[in-house]
């Protein structure tokens, strides 16, 4: 009979252990995968965009200070790309049209950003946006031609592109949105189109209050 | 070599960074490769531990189900996405890998599965087939990348590896179920 005690109270014991190891392992059984682990720490962090130069379908260089004192909301992409990128472009427009009309380009820029510097050159990025009816002006898409700055900026960011060796990319897709101090104040699920929409509106409104 | 000896030296042989690098650099080596022989060397391993420490399993684990929940709750914490990813971003959660597959799986395991009544195996392995049909079905179906370190089509090949030995177990049980073995005897 005391055997069988032990053992109970081994078998507690044990459950015990794997509820705490669960427990840390998940963050408070919040982020079972590294993605979502990886978003709630990108929002609790708020990385400040770096200090990168880009360059856009009209051959234009800037920095992110170009948008300073407006909401900034990015993708990473390239153009290559036939599965997951036209999809997240195409969700990417979607928000763009739900937004109030006032707000777009005054408070907020829409900015895609490729990640594949060495093809995707202006020209192949002003033919890119016009399938999906970006203007290259409220929403650009743009290059960053120097290696090291891109990489920085992706590791802050942290999109993950691991290229399969055929010139395709495998790569984590969100919706980013940097505010007016070129923070990054929130990572949204970029195939919630309407809860993207509803937030960054929101936002917005709060802010032309104040 | 006794199989103590020969657990220990794969044990080691895995540890060497440039092979633990290799067979993590495919999704399904890492997942049913590496850790699963992990989980064996702890089994060779195990009658060190049993004959060192024979009256603390004898005490703690006399009817076999606390190194068996031990072994489930192990198994089941490396067979999620972010743990695997982790292993190899951090270095803490991959000598945890090191540590507690072996160990905290492979040792309990040995000394569990005697113990255990048939009933009690019965079930381990019905957990088994489950978990795995349904990883299976998640890593095949999930149009997300779960694991950020390795490529979407790597995630299917291993959905395809889990439901491979879901059925497998499946087909066991079914075995176990419909044939007396001693009828052949």
């Amino acid at each position: 009979m005391i055997k069988n005690r032990n053992n109970t109270i081994a078998s507690i014991l044990v459950i015990l252990f794997g509820i705490v190891l669960f427990y840390i392992g998940t963050d408070g059984f919040q982020a079972f995968t590294a993605e979502t682990a990886r978003v709630n720490q990108l929002i609790d962090d708020k990385p400040k965009f770096p200090d990168v130069t880009l360059e856009d379908s009209n051959g234009r260089k800037y920095s992110i200070s170009e948008f300073k004192d407006k909401y900034v909301f990015i993708t990473f992409l390239y153009t290559s790309c036939a599965t997951v990128c036209p999809q997240l472009e195409m969700n990417m427009s979607k928000v763009n049209d739900l937004l109030p009309s006032k707000h777009i380009g005054e408070d907020i820029v829409f900015l895609s950003i490729s990640f594949d510097p060495t093809r995707d050159d202006p020209e192949t990025l002003n033919k890119y946006k016009d399938a999906f009816n970006s203007d290259g002006e409220t929403w650009r898409m743009a290059r960053i031609p120097d290696q090291s700055e891109l990489d920085s900026l992706l590791k802050k960011f942290g999109v993950i592109v691991i290229p399969d060796g055929n010139g395709n990319f495998s790569h984590n897709s969100a919706f980013y949105l940097v505010d007016k101090k070129g923070r990054l104040i929130d990572v949204m699920d970029y195939q919630e189109i309407d809860e993207a929409a509803k937030k960054v509106t929101n936002i917005l409104a709060n802010e032309t209050e104040e | 070599m006794n199989q103590k000896t020969f657990g220990l030296g794969l044990f080691i042989f895995l540890i060497i960074p440039p092979v633990a690098n290799l067979m993590e650099s495919v999704m399904i080596i890492h997942m049913h490769m590496q850790m699963p022989i992990l989980v064996i060397t702890g089994f060779l391993m195990a009658p060190f531990f049993q004959s060192k420490f024979s009256r603390f399993f004898e005490k703690w684990n006399h009817n076999g189900i606390p190194g068996i929940l031990l072994f489930i709750i192990i198994v089941g914490y490396w067979m999620l996405p972010r743990t695997m990813d982790e292993a190899l971003e951090l270095w803490m959660v991959e000598l945890f890998k090191f540590i507690s597959l072996p160990f905290l799986a492979g040792v309990p395991l040995r000394d569990s599965w005697k113990k255990l009544e048939q009933a009690g195996k019965n079930t381990v392995i019905i957990i088994f087939s489950i978990a795995f049909i349904v990883m299976g079905w998640l890593y095949i179906n999930a149009t997300m990348q779960l694991c950020n370190n390795y490529l979407l089509i790597e995630q299917i090949t291993l959905g395809w590896g889990f439901l491979t030995m879901g059925i497998a177990f499946v087909i066991f049980l079914g075995y176990r179920f419909f044939f007396n073995p001693s009828a052949y005897e």
